[in-house]
């Protein structure tokens, strides 16, 4: 758990440094993005704590997802329907609050407070 | 005779199995260790790439905020309001400073031109009271007078008939004779501005060297009246450049200047 936390600073750090910023035009296709991808690392963690985690699947996962979202979004703007990163929005919303639900009561069961 | 007994099948069954067993449960750990550090990279390395695109959203999302694009209709027309009224403030200074600019340059003109005005007086007034020596054209008469017979006011009307001819400026015997110069003397010898001449008299004259020489052969002149005094001679010579040194400052010692006559 600690070489993750230390990884997520990592790249909190390393976006500092490095001084990026989204393009006005890409911010919505990112913002996406970025739920997706920390859906997918929440339920990396939660296949990890049930021991189901196959890094083959977190990779594409992760990946595709992000792709996926972006891409809605994208699709969404070109065919007029601009609300349509508000499905992605709630679902990853969603889907992250769920895995964060499993998460926290996995842990519970890993050091026994049930 | 001893019996070796031989170690039984199920020994070997069961130490086989308690081998097996054991790299089993080796082998479990190391694949489970093996398992466990992909997972926790690869799990990493996704908090990385999260953690850095949460940075650059961030930031995108900050400039987004405050890009004109984000306001509402409100906010923009109070942001037009606010910038004309900073325009129109900024184009009042432009104006003023613009009329100061053009006052200062005007002022600094008009300084410099009473300053040139009053240098050409000055000028003026200095070649007038004879301060400045001067040159130009001009006629340099020369007096002689072995007898010595001649008297200041042979002096004085000789300079008022110059005078009378144009002269801007009249030396004697290289002393100037400024407007507050007088001709004393008597017994033969002429006193100018404290200076003692005779005999020989050298007048040097600035002016239109025509109407000066005219002003003294005039018939019945001064010219021909010096003549009937025995043994006085005079050659009036023009000149296309006569000097006439500059004369002395005289001090007012009376006189006071009167403020608004």
């Amino acid at each position: 758990m600690l070489v993750l936390a230390l990884a997520l600073a990592l790249g909190i750090t390393l976006g500092l440094l490095t001084n990026v910023s989204v393009p006005l035009g890409m911010l919505t296709y990112l913002g996406v993005a970025v739920l997706a991808a920390i859906d997918a690392c929440f339920g990396g963690v939660k296949a990890s704590l049930e021991g189901t985690f196959d890094d083959k699947v977190f990779i594409s996962g992760f990946l595709t997802s992000t792709l996926m979202a972006a891409f809605i979004v994208f699709v969404g703007d070109r065919i007029g329907v601009r609300e349509l990163y508000l499905a992605a929005v709630v679902a990853f919303g969603m889907r992250i609050f769920e895995n964060l639900g499993s998460v926290r009561r996995l842990m519970f069961a890993r050091w026994g407070w049930e | 005779m001893k019996v070796h007994h031989l170690p039984s099948r199920e020994t070997f069954t069961h130490l086989k199995d308690a081998s097996k067993k054991g790299l089993h449960a080796s082998e479990r750990a190391v694949g489970r260790s093996v398992n466990e550090a992909r997972l926790m990279a690869s799990l990493a390395v996704g908090l990385l790439l999260v953690g850095f695109l949460l940075v650059a959203q961030w930031r995108g999302a900050a400039t987004f905020t405050r890009s004109l694009d984000r306001q509402s209709d409100q906010n923009l027309a109070i942001i037009i309001q606010e910038i004309a009224a900073e325009n129109n403030a900024l184009r009042g200074e432009i104006v003023r400073l613009q009329m100061r600019l053009m006052e200062t340059g005007m002022e600094s003109e008009d300084r410099s031109r009473v300053l040139n005005e009053a240098a050409k007086e000055m000028q003026a007034v200095r070649l007038v009271s004879g301060l400045d020596a001067v040159s130009g054209p001009g006629i340099v008469v020369a007096i002689s007078d072995p007898e010595r017979v001649l008297l200041p006011q042979d002096f004085v009307r000789l300079v008022h008939e110059l005078r009378a001819g144009g002269a801007e400026a009249i030396a004697v015997n290289g002393t100037r004779v400024s407007a507050t110069s007088g001709f004393a003397g008597g017994d033969g010898s002429i006193i100018i501005n404290d200076v003692v001449f005779s005999r020989t008299y050298e007048v040097s004259v600035v002016g239109d060297p025509d109407n000066l020489a005219q002003a003294l052969e005039l018939p019945g002149g001064l010219r021909s009246t010096l003549l009937t005094f025995p043994g006085v001679n005079v050659e009036i010579s023009p000149a296309e450049e006569v000097r006439v040194a500059a004369g002395l400052h005289g001090e007012f010692v009376y006189a006071q200047k009167v403020e608004n006559p």
